[in-house]
């Protein structure tokens, strides 16, 4: 972007350059699956889909704890059932050598997955 | 030869500027320019390989140069890098086909222009403020709530609704800045777009379509706006031409 395209700008422009960055270099982000990778090319993006279903189901948990529609008794089944499902979703991360940023997809104008 | 596809637009007054003006650019590659008109719809576009076009950032960079001049002087439809046809016989076609979408679309954007704004804030001290502004709001518990069990799985539960709770406050403070913005913009008959939480750090990501003679009432807006939010970054960009406010499904 040239400089006379800023109109107005007051503070640094260092999350501006951070943002250009990370979408004309998201390699990490993409998907690479090959002959060599089919493997964990595979697990990346089933666990990407599993974290992003797992983090919705915890959201929607989340809104029914706080809308004050559960029991404490459903409450203590939900975080167990929950807290378990992140530790599963840990396990097979570490398993698969894979952390949190691998499993956010870049949608490009879309921004991130998660 | 096949051809890119740079911007579609309407040279009903003036063709010769157009012509005068696709001498002194270049396309990809160097590549000439040249113009393909379906009665009052032309294409502007240039000789291309498929299999030698890469997706990279010098390409991506002459193809947006090519459209930017366009637009300095005409009212342009910009399409998607990487829109390549066979033949001039098949854009002609294609421009007869979707005649009306792009009339419509070219009326739509008529002397406007994209401006972008994007709102950063230090995620962490943002967050800070809102928590304990909610703290300070918050009543004492009734009498008689129900007791709450003290085990692992509730505390979880507790951790989680916490960071949900200001999750939900942070996006409560996100809608009423866009309010604030609307506002604004609605003096100056802007058509809008927001994104809200594109980043951690990025709180809004928006995009106006405004008449090019409103720039500077734009910018005097968002000077305001900075003032009302010293805790904020506004970025203001642009003109841009109209890329986020084209909707055309191509036939």
């Amino acid at each position: 972007m040239s400089e006379n395209k800023i109109l107005f700008n007051t503070g640094s422009l260092d999350e501006l350059s951070e943002e250009i960055g990370k979408l004309t270099n998201n390699e990490e982000s993409k998907l690479k699956l090959g002959p060599d990778n089919a493997d964990s090319g595979l697990a990346k993006l089933v666990l990407t889909l599993v974290e992003l279903i797992r983090k919705l189901i915890e959201k929607q948990a989340m809104r029914r704890v706080d809308g004050g529609s559960l029991t404490e008794d459903e409450i203590e089944r939900l975080g167990e059932t929950l807290m378990k499902l992140e530790l599963k979703m840990e396990e097979l991360k570490k398993h698969f050598n894979l952390n949190d940023r691998d499993l956010n997809i870049n949608l490009g104008p879309l921004g991130d997955l998660m | 030869m096949e051809k890119i596809i740079y911007s579609i637009l309407s040279v009903k007054r003036n063709p010769e500027k157009l012509n005068a003006l696709l001498v002194g650019m270049k396309g990809i590659s160097g590549s000439d320019l040249c113009a393909v008109s379906f009665d009052e719809i032309t294409a502007v576009v240039s000789d291309i390989n498929r299999t030698n076009l890469i997706a990279d950032r010098s390409n991506a960079i002459e193809y947006a140069g090519v459209i930017e001049n366009l637009a300095q002087q005409f009212t342009v439809l910009p399409m998607r890098y990487g829109s390549i046809m066979e033949s001039t016989g098949s854009i002609i076609k294609m421009l007869e086909r979707n005649y009306h979408e792009f009339q419509q679309n070219l009326q739509k954007v008529e002397n406007k222009r994209e401006f972008g704004l994007k709102i950063f804030c230090d995620s962490e001290k943002l967050q800070a403020e809102l928590r304990a502004k909610s703290e300070t709001h918050t009543t004492t518990p009734a009498k008689h709530a129900p007791e709450i069990k003290n085990s692992v799985y509730r505390d979880w539960v507790n951790k989680k609704l916490k960071e949900h709770r200001l999750e939900e406050l942070l996006l409560t403070y996100v809608d009423s800045v866009i309010v604030k913005i609307t506002g604004y913009l609605d003096r100056l008959n802007a058509v809008n777009k927001f994104k809200k939480m594109a980043t951690a750090t990025n709180i809004i990501d928006a995009v106006f379509l405004l008449d090019k003679e409103r720039k500077d009432a734009l910018i005097q807006a968002v000077e305001i706006l900075q003032n009302q939010y010293p805790g904020l970054n506004f970025v203001l960009t642009g003109p841009w031409p109209p890329y986020n406010f084209v909707e055309i499904n191509i036939k």
